[in-house]
């Protein structure tokens, strides 16, 4: 049988050049690529959601998303993705799939998206008149707030939306998309930025 | 046209998918051809309000049982599908 080497790769890889893209001056946009996270999809088994609920307090310390928002422990993210469900974002294994696993045993079905989801970071002034090209929701802060969370779609390609911590006093929005439509929505997303002028990065930090 | 998912809120017609009539119930598994016949191919053409299956699939991925007048589009309720959102529904 054949030897394998599998180099772990973004599907961003070829689509992400860093540096500064469109508009020139002082750029609206910052796009960065999140590399290299832990994603964990947690689902109630049928009529299993109190014992899931129960099995992540116990785990993170704090409740688990119900409704459409997210909440941040120290070390990880929950992020509402449907009913009865939520996703848990973490770096260095800690919270990653083969932990997760005894802890909701019985209670959750989990599947590992780690290698699954492309994680994009939008930030900089011009942030959410570019998102608004491309979403259908509303995301002025009176609605959608910091730790909002939502599943929709942005030109066609389901996503998972969440507002961040603000960064320098502005908002910062995150999303995840399925790793094989992450480079059309990447040009999707630098079409709609390149007016305002975007710094394109990519980090290995979750922030 | 917007559906107000008791899930996500208000969104887009484009995130959603139809699937058709929520009314026919699968027959008994001796309930004859005629009625599954009836159940898998035959469907009213309503016109006016109607109970209809839709498909969260660019949001929640939840199924929703929409109730839609499909001569003015109307939508007067919108509920989980049985099974959707084990909480909210039940087992
Ligand atoms: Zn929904």
């Amino acid at each position: 049988m054949a030897d394998f080497s599998w180099d772990v790769r973004s599907p961003l890889d070829r689509a992400l050049v860093a540096g500064a893209y469109g508009a020139q001056g002082d750029a609206g946009v910052s796009l960065t690529e999140i590399r290299n996270f832990d994603l964990v999809q947690v689902m109630a088994r049928r009529g299993k959601a109190g014992e899931m609920a129960k099995a992540a307090k116990a785990r993170f310390g704090i409740a688990a998303p119900e409704t459409r928002k997210a909440v941040g422990t120290s070390d990880a993210t929950l992020i509402w993705s449907g009913p009865d469900q939520f996703l848990v974002l973490s770096k260095g294994g800690k919270h990653g799939i083969d932990a997760l696993a005894p802890v909701f045993t019985g209670s959750a079905s989990l599947s590992d998206q780690s290698h699954a989801r492309v994680l994009i970071s939008v930030s900089g002034e011009k942030a959410r008149a570019m998102l608004a090209k491309v979403s259908s929701i509303d995301l002025h802060p009176d609605v959608f707030g910091v730790g909002a969370a939502a599943a929709t779609s942005m030109d066609h390609t389901s996503v998972t939306l969440w507002r961040n911590n603000d960064r320098d006093g502005q908002a910062v929005f995150n999303l995840l998309v399925f790793g094989t439509f992450a480079e059309s929505l990447w040009h999707t997303i630098l079409d709609s930025a390149a007016e305002y002028g975007v710094t394109i990065s990519h980090s290995e930090e979750l922030a | 046209m917007r559906i107000v998912c008791p899930f996500c809120g208000e969104r887009e017609l484009g995130e959603f998918t139809y699937l058709g009539d929520a009314k026919p119930q699968r027959p008994a598994a001796d309930a004859g051809e005629d009625a599954v016949y009836d159940y898998v191919y035959l469907r009213d053409n309503i016109a006016g309000v109607m109970s209809e299956h839709w498909y969260h699939g660019g949001g929640c991925r939840a199924w929703l049982k929409v109730t839609r007048n499909t001569l003015t589009h109307e939508i007067s309720a919108v509920e989980p599908a049985a099974g959707a959102g084990a909480a909210k529904v039940g087992a």
